[in-house]
């Protein structure tokens, strides 16, 4: 058999640095679960690096054996050989060996490499990898508290949200359909990051992520910021970058509601038990102003801190609304409401987050007179706001056909 | 490291270990060969000897602290077997190219081109030892893997070395596993290499080169054997770069050292191995790791006391830190090995010096004043700290007494504790009035020797090998 009808693929699954395997933690719980019928090769591939996959059709038995091994979202992925992730990691500008941290909960490594191969099987862009890798460092940051994201029975996902001018130069989408299919960077490198969830901190739903339902957001939940119809100041300048940095702001964000209407509506829905979770956690929520909407509040003369203020003021749900939703009243009986809220209920109502500043306002969405905005309620400990600013190594071009 | 911690844990006493970010990684492996790959780790940002007393206070106070608490006081997690491929497990099939590829990309390579380890070549090397192939020879830290026969010569095939080498393999993978050598220090950050000497008529059966260019590559006994060292501590120790060995700098291996018996009959010199106990006519690998040395070029003289300043002088100026060996870390542990060539043992023995007589005048002669001694041990390394000199030390029972003759800061000390500390080898170009010292590693490698059993009806197999 030619050489060229192998693949030599690199294994995207997470090594503990004690070189421990997550796979056979994985293949415990998966077992305990139920999921071997259908996840019939959990933990059976070769301890090393490198795996020769021999043809014919290559391509195709590394996707069926990478599904019941568990390592995929259940879409077929790009088979990570030595080449793909070579080139992708020439677009790194760190050694692929530079660990990054341990992903939670069951403590992968998070190499430069590893992130690179689930980078490529989500069909990621040589160019994207720098973003991917920022993703990856604010998931490791203490305060996405992976472990709760990944454990816990809600459906909170990350939130990538991009602010500069890499965005529209890597065709990042901002408008129509921004949080739909059809663009390569906004699916590719949110799925990259779910993949990491999944490989390296072995976040495998039913089997140690127990999200009740889950979300569509968990395949990729990426968005860029608009510049054009931004009428404000943008995020990353609100929160200290210049305006030529590219930032990655991270938080999260449970599923995302629609709201079609103006401010009134986007308060009515964050007053709502949508917003149950800041409630019961503090926390940042977003908010995404379509672009109609927000020519008609600049027009108006209000600034983003106005927006901010003006959602936060009118969010409110009264006191007796509070106290017998299910949350407060059968869930969370045991646990102390943070003090703005019993200070808020002691005056009758509590707002969706503690003060205006807990609310990331971007404006993205398609340019028609349409009020098409959306809220992202958030879940969790601590407050979750994460901002890195994405350093483009020296040559970056992306979109270029291969 | 983390031995002590190891200890505690099994027997039952809750351990953190202070470790500095650098090693987080080499702690997490080595957790793992001690049988205890949750051993709790209290991280220590940065290099602390680069940190003033504030950064330092407050990295501890920041991060270390509530680590050791945690660990401390929270259940560890249980343990979990790492499975690896079965000894006799096919892991690739394909060409030259591809094995070689797969077995580098794996880090099972040096980066070399290495024989590809069939059943069959890995058959040719157990026909040369009467051990059955999954003998275990025993287990080497840190990834605590047994050692048997059978991996003995996996990796001899691999390393390219000749199916009739393997007595000599089995014997340096038995002397790696010796307690006494330490194998666990192989990844320490001075980056010492080991340095095999052959003694015995089977350095002559396997063709080792012990003239000419003794410690250079080009005959194959001497290159693949050193090459299965380093082959051997990666694939089965598990001493492997970026992971947990930690050498700064480090070196390619040693080709293994043959000494030239022919010439140590000439003059009655006792071989190498009989500092550990060997007879003259015995076939024995002794092993030690050093971290560096330095050729003495022309030894001029016709009489030992004309030559032996030279000697002494190069002995001294390739002992500095190493001095810690001799006093402070683990006292008379520092065994500097001399190789002379030939023409300068034989000069010596003409004037009939024996051996040891070499050694004694060394001892006495190779000396330094005890304030730069302690100017290696103290000032510049911080290895000994505590503010004590020598001669205090001494008082106390801390170092040999021969440290505490005097206070005089200029008096004349020995860089070891004993004449017998000083190793000596007859090896290299016989004509040519060099040599080679090579400065010792003390404790992380203390010399161990084995003898080399030989398989039955060794001469006709050796015979029918090519």
């Amino acid at each position: 058999m030619s050489e060229k009808q192998s693949l030599w693929i690199l294994l995207p699954t997470g090594q503990r640095a004690s070189g421990e395997w997550i796979d056979d933690t994985l293949h415990s719980r998966a077992n305990e679960q139920g999921l071997l019928e259908r996840l019939t090769q959990v933990a059976a591939f070769p301890r090393q690096r490198v795996e020769v996959v021999r043809g014919p059709n290559a391509d195709g038995q590394v996707n069926e054996m990478f599904y019941r091994r568990g390592w995929t979202d259940g879409l077929p992925i790009v088979p990570p050989t030595m080449a793909r992730v070579d080139a992708m990691l020439r677009g790194a500008g760190q050694p692929r060996n530079t660990v990054l941290g341990e992903a939670q909960p069951l403590q992968g490594l998070v190499t430069v490499e590893k992130v690179a191969i689930n980078a490529v099987m989500a069909g990621c862009e040589d160019s994207h990898l720098p973003f991917v890798l920022a993703a990856a460092q604010a998931l490791l940051e203490p305060e996405f508290n992976l472990r709760g994201v990944q454990t816990t029975d809600e459906n909170v996902a990350p939130l990538l949200m991009l602010s500069g001018p890499a965005a529209k130069a890597m065709h990042m989408n901002s408008r129509f359909g921004a949080l739909g299919p059809g663009w390569r960077a906004n699916a590719a490198i949110g799925r990259a990051v779910r993949l990491i969830m999944h490989n390296l901190g072995g976040g495998w739903p039913a089997a140690v992520a127990f999200a009740g339902l889950g979300q569509p957001g968990r395949y990729t939940l990426c968005l860029a910021e608009d510049e054009e119809f931004n009428p404000w100041e943008s995020l990353r300048e609100e929160l200290g970058f210049a305006s030529e940095d590219d930032v990655l702001v991270v938080q999260r964000a449970e599923s995302v509601v629609n709201v079609t209407g103006g401010l009134d509506d986007l308060a009515s829905v964050m007053a709502s038990a949508t917003s149950s979770f800041s409630r019961l956690h503090g926390g940042a929520v977003a908010v995404i102003v379509a672009p109609y909407v927000a020519k008609l509040l600049a027009d108006e003369g209000k600034s983003k801190a106005d927006i901010k203020a003006y959602l936060h003021e009118n969010s409110h749900m009264p006191a007796a609304d509070f106290e017998k939703s299910w949350i407060p009243s059968r869930l969370a009986s045991q646990t102390k409401a943070p003090r703005w809220v019993r200070a808020a209920l002691a005056n009758g109502a509590v707002p969706a987050v503690e003060k205006p500043e807990d609310i990331t306002v971007i404006v993205a969405g398609g340019d028609i007179p349409i009020p098409q905005c959306a809220y992202m309620p958030t879940w969790g400990f601590p407050s979750c706001r994460i901002a890195k600013k994405v350093d483009l190594p020296q040559g970056w071009s992306p979109d270029t056909e291969n | 490291m983390l031995r002590a911690s190891a200890a505690a844990e099994a027997a039952g006493v809750p351990s953190s270990s202070l470790v500095c970010d650098g090693f987080l990684g080499q702690g997490a492996t080595t957790a793992v060969g001690l049988g205890l790959p949750n051993l709790p780790m209290a991280k220590v940002p940065g290099h602390v000897d680069t940190q003033t007393d504030n950064e330092l206070r407050n990295n501890l106070t920041s991060v270390t602290v509530k680590a050791v608490i945690e660990n401390l006081t929270a259940a560890q997690p249980a343990a979990v077997m790492i499975p690896e491929p079965g000894p006799q497990e096919i892991v690739i099939e394909g060409s030259f190219d591809e094995i070689n590829r797969f077995f580098y990309e794996n880090g099972w390579s040096d980066g070399l081109p290495i024989v590809p380890p069939t059943r069959a070549k890995i058959g040719s090397f157990l026909a040369f030892t009467d051990l059955p192939a999954e003998h275990v020879i025993g287990k080497l830290l840190p990834d605590n893997r047994e050692a048997t026969v059978w991996n003995v010569a996996v990796n001899g095939v691999m390393a390219g070395c000749k199916p009739q080498y393997m007595p000599v393999l089995i014997a340096l993978a038995e002397a790696m596993a010796d307690p006494g050598y330490g194998v666990e220090h192989s990844g320490n950050t001075p980056g010492a290499e080991t340095l095999i000497t052959i003694n015995g008529p089977i350095i002559k059966d396997l063709e080792f080169n012990y003239e000419q260019g003794a410690l250079r590559d080009g005959f194959m006994a001497n290159t693949t054997v050193g090459r299965w060292w380093r082959l051997y501590l990666r694939n089965v120790a598990g001493f492997i770069l970026h992971q947990n060995d930690k050498g700064t700098f480090g070196n390619t291996w040693r080709v293994a050292l043959a000494e030239n018996e022919d010439a140590l009959a000439r003059i009655d010199w006792p071989p190498h191995a009989a500092d550990f106990g060997h007879a003259r006519g015995d076939n024995v690998v002794t092993i030690s790791r050093f971290t560096g040395g330095d050729v003495i070029a022309s030894v001029f003289g016709q009489k030992p006391e004309d030559m032996l300043p030279y000697l002494a002088d190069a002995l001294i100026s390739q002992s500095g830190w190493q001095l810690i060996f001799t006093v402070g870390m683990a006292d008379g542990s520092y065994t500097p090995l001399l190789v002379l060539s030939p023409i300068l043992a034989e000069t010596m023995a003409k004037a009939s010096w024996s051996k040891d007589d070499v050694r004694q005048w060394l001892f006495e002669n190779a000396r330094i004043p005890a304030w730069k001694f302690e100017q290696y041990i103290v000032e510049f390394t911080n290895f000994y700290s505590g503010g004590r000199s020598m001669f205090e030390l001494a008082q106390l029972g801390k170092a040999n007494e021969l440290y505490g003759e005097s206070k005089d800061p200029d008096r004349l000390v020995p860089i070891v504790c004993d004449p017998m500390d000083i190793q000596i080898v007859v090896s290299g170009d016989p004509g040519r009035t060099n040599a080679q010292v090579f400065s010792h590693n003390g404790i992380l490698g203390f010399p161990t020797a084995r003898a080399i059993r030989l398989p039955n009806d060794w001469k006709n197999k050796l015979a029918g090998a090519g």
